[in-house]
Order: structure tokens, then C-alpha cells, then sequence
């Protein structure tokens, strides 16, 4: 699992990548601490190379908007595949989040 | 500028040697509204205060100098100045100023209330306050959001300048205030109205009384306070002990005005119909897996699911509450045809063939 993050302009851009489980949600938690800081920024979760999602990597994107909120940013969820699609509808996170 | 004679450079020099002590009462004017407006919850547009600047006084004391024996006698040293959306919150603060500081009646004015009855124009309320702790006096504006721009930009036109007002112009000013005292009055009793109406739904939902309040953002939040969703959702999350995260539900208002619900009696009834088929979709796609975190939208989400598609809204009736929840994205589509797909072999499907 490995997660970058690039800044462009007003926006802060993860890059997620590889399969987010329990084993992978500390070290992805760790990697994601800048975007809670973000003010007033957008950040977007792209997540075109992420192929798994597991309770533990919502709990990480749940914080990430709660943070983003609190901070007055906003937080856009990118190109999930279909499995973390069908994830996202199931546990009702397509309210939580917007899906682009 | 004329000279200054002795006696107004004597209180000008006064005034400098005062510097300090007037920023400083200007920053405890400033933090006192402050806090009590913080207090009150009272929602201002501006709050701010100035020092007199050295020039302004200048010209002052060039025009009627001889008024003031001292300083302390110039009441306008600091001045404080609130502006309100509504009328009535000026009459509130106004109470609340005279609980924070001493007013000084005699000097105070209430600009409101000195036309006569075919005249308009400046509208405000100015106290002349004294601060504990403090032997200055200051001024304090209190006015509307549409007072405070009819006077700035009366003020804008000239009309401190000195020059006289050519009684046309005045006159297109004054139509203008009588025109923004209406529309002030107006803000003021649809928010009284508005204030009203919640009541009134508040008790109609209160007393179970639902086909009568008809569903829009207001009526939505209310009906929703009383959590009729819970039981649904604590089933769900009963499935794989998962914990539920709240989630707003104001982006459902226009899914359910698109499933033909009108009033609150109507949501209730979709709610009560489709709840144990809400449940059995999200047995059917949580069973399976191990997933222990859910949104406080489930059971609403799978509720119109559900609903769209046991009256045969197919894959476009989806596509429509996923763009109504979502907003317009390409992925819109595929979600619909997932949701479809994992709903389409259970009982509740039988009317979309």
C-alpha cells in the first residue's frame, strides 16, 4: 500500500495505491496526517490505483472528512473500482462522501 | 483649514497625550460587544470600532470648537458601530449595551424615531456610552445591514462635504431610505413568520399530526429529530456489530419530493412500508462481509432503493437517486447497475420484470 500526496494550487491530492486493510491502515493513517491540517483546501482521494478497501481504510477516509470539515475543506473521493464502489454504496458512505 | 485658536490646540494636544488610553478603550469597547454578542448568539454583519483620527478632530474643533471646554466633552473620540441583518436585533443589542456600559440618555439619539411621519432618511440608533473604568465617553451605531448602506453611500455622495444638497437629490435619497425601511420591516416579520411556522410544525410533528405538514428543508429537519430511522439503522448495524457514523440526510429531500412524498406523512408511510425490505438488502449485501462501519444514511439510501425499485424504476430510477445524492458523474451508472444487480433476486423485485 502506498499513499503520496502532491499540492496543486488550491487543491491536495492523495494518491492511494495498493489494497488498504487493517495491516495497511496504521502506516496509510500516518501517511494521510497532512491532509487533516489542510485549511480550506480541497483534497482529493484518488484513488485509480487503490483495489481494496477494508473497515479500517474507511474509518481513515471518515476521519479525513470530519478533519476537512472542522478545517472548512473538502473532500472528493476519485475513480474508486467497481468493488470499493459497491463498498461505498453498502455502507451508505456514497452520503459521506462526493464520488467522482 | 482655519487655524486653531489656543484653547482647541490645547484639547488637540490633549488628544494626543490621550492616544494610548483611547486604543485601548476602543479595544475593550470592542471586546466586550464581543463577548456578549458571542453570548447571545445574536448574528451581526460588522462589528467594528475606530479612534477618532487626529485630522477628523481638527476639523471639528475648526467648526465648533468653542462648544467643548475639554476633551472628555467630545463623546465621539471612539466610536463603535454594530450592523444587524433585522430591525429588531438592533433593539437587542441596544438592550444590551445599555447592561454593558452607562449610557448617556441626553446625548443619545435615536435617529429612528425623529422623522416625522412624511419624512425618511438616516435611520440609526446612536448611544453615547461611557465604559467602566474609563472617564471618555464613546459613540456607539447601531443600524441595519440596509440602514448601514443607505448611509454610506448618502455619506459617499457628499453629503458631509458641506455642500448643499440639491433637494432632487435629496429627495431620491429619502425615497430610497422610506423604500428600505419597508423592506427592513419585511425581513424582519418573514423571519417572526418563518419563526413561527417551525413552531407550529414542531408541535403538528409533535403531535403525530404528519399528513398535515407538507415536506420541504424545514419540515425534513424536524421530522428527523425524532430519529425515525433508528430502528432501521440499529438493524442493519446489527448485521456485523458495526458502529454507525452520522451522515446528513438533506441531500434525500428532493430524492423523496421524486418518490411523490409530499408531506411528512407521506416519508413516514414510505419508511413503514419499506423498512423490512430496506433491511433484507442490506442482509443481502452486508451478510457477506466483514464490513463494521456504516453511514447513518443506510437505512434511508436502501429505503429508496428499495422503493424505486420494487415500482419498477429499474437501473434509470437508480441512476436518478445516485445523481440526486451524488450530483451528475460517470459513475452514477455503474452504481446503479452494481445496486441492481445485488438487489435483483430478491422478493421486493418481483414487480420489475
Amino acid at each position: 500500500m502506498t499513499t503520496t500526496i502532491q499540492e496543486d494550487g488550491n487543491q491536495l491530492i492523495a494518491t492511494l495505491a495498493g489494497r488498504l486493510d487493517t495491516a495497511a491502515a496504521v502506516a496509510t493513517a500516518e501517511a494521510v496526517k497532512p491532509l487533516l491540517e489542510a485549511q480550506g483546501k480541497e483534497i482529493i482521494l484518488d484513488c485509480s490505483g487503490l483495489e481494496y478497501i477494508s473497515s479500517s481504510g474507511l474509518r481513515i477516509f471518515l476521519s479525513i472528512r470530519k478533519e476537512a470539515a472542522a478545517h472548512g475543506s473538502k473532500v472528493i473521493v476519485r475513480s474508486i473500482n467497481a468493488d470499493i464502489r459497491q463498498v461505498f454504496m453498502m455502507t451508505g458512505f456514497i452520503s459521506l462522501f462526493e464520488i467522482q | 483649514m482655519e487655524a486653531l485658536d489656543l484653547h482647541c490646540q490645547l484639547i488637540l494636544e490633549q488628544y494626543r497625550e490621550s492616544q494610548s488610553v483611547l486604543q485601548q478603550m476602543k479595544e475593550d469597547v470592542l471586546r466586550c460587544l464581543r463577548e456578549a454578542l458571542d453570548h447571545s448568539g445574536l448574528i451581526v454583519t460588522t462589528l467594528e470600532a475606530r479612534v477618532k483620527t487626529e485630522q477628523s478632530l481638527a476639523g471639528k474643533l475648526a467648526l465648533k470648537g468653542g462648544k467643548y471646554a475639554t476633551l472628555e466633552d467630545i463623546t465621539d473620540l471612539v466610536g463603535a458601530r454594530v450592523v444587524t441583518f433585522y430591525t429588531d436585533d438592533v433593539d437587542r443589542i441596544a438592550s444590551m449595551a445599555e447592561q454593558l456600559f452607562e449610557i448617556d440618555w441626553t446625548n443619545s439619539v435615536d435617529k429612528r424615531r425623529l422623522h416625522q411621519l412624511d419624512s425618511f432618511g438616516y435611520n440609526s440608533l446612536h448611544y453615547i456610552c461611557r465604559m467602566p473604568g474609563y472617564d471618555f465617553r464613546f459613540e456607539l451605531q447601531l443600524r441595519t445591514t440596509l440602514q448601514h448602506a443607505w448611509a454610506a453611500i448618502n455619506h459617499d455622495t457628499g453629503y458631509k462635504s458641506g455642500i448643499e444638497i440639491p433637494h432632487e437629490y435629496m429627495r431620491r435619497m429619502n425615497r430610497l431610505a422610506g423604500m428600505l425601511e419597508m423592506a427592513d420591516d419585511e425581513f424582519s416579520r418573514i423571519r417572526t413568520e418563518l419563526a413561527d411556522y417551525r413552531r407550529r410544525v414542531q408541535k403538528l410533528v409533535r403531535n403525530g399530526k404528519l399528513d398535515d405538514v407538507l415536506l420541504d428543508g424545514d419540515t425534513f429537519r424536524s421530522y428527523l429529530q425524532a430519529d425515525p430511522l433508528r430502528k432501521l439503522n440499529k438493524r442493519i448495524a446489527a448485521i456485523n456489530q458495526a458502529e454507525i457514523q452520522e451522515a446528513p440526510l438533506t441531500r434525500y429531500l428532493r430524492v423523496l419530493k421524486e418518490l411523490q412524498c409530499n408531506t411528512l406523512g407521506d416519508v413516514d408511510r414510505l419508511i413503514k412500508r419499506y423498512e423490512d425490505d430496506a433491511y433484507l438488502l442490506a442482509r443481502h449485501q452486508l451478510g457477506n462481509t466483514d464490513l463494521d462501519i456504516l453511514s447513518s444514511a443506510i437505512g434511508l439510501q436502501n429505503i429508496c432503493i428499495v422503493c424505486i425499485l420494487s415500482t419498477g424504476g429499474g437501473k434509470i430510477g437508480l441512476e436518478r437517486l445516485f445523481e440526486a445524492l451524488n450530483g451528475h458523474n460517470s459513475q452514477n451508472g455503474a452504481l446503479a447497475e452494481l445496486t441492481y444487480n445485488q438487489a435483483r433476486n430478491l422478493p421486493f423485485m418481483q414487480h420489475d420484470n
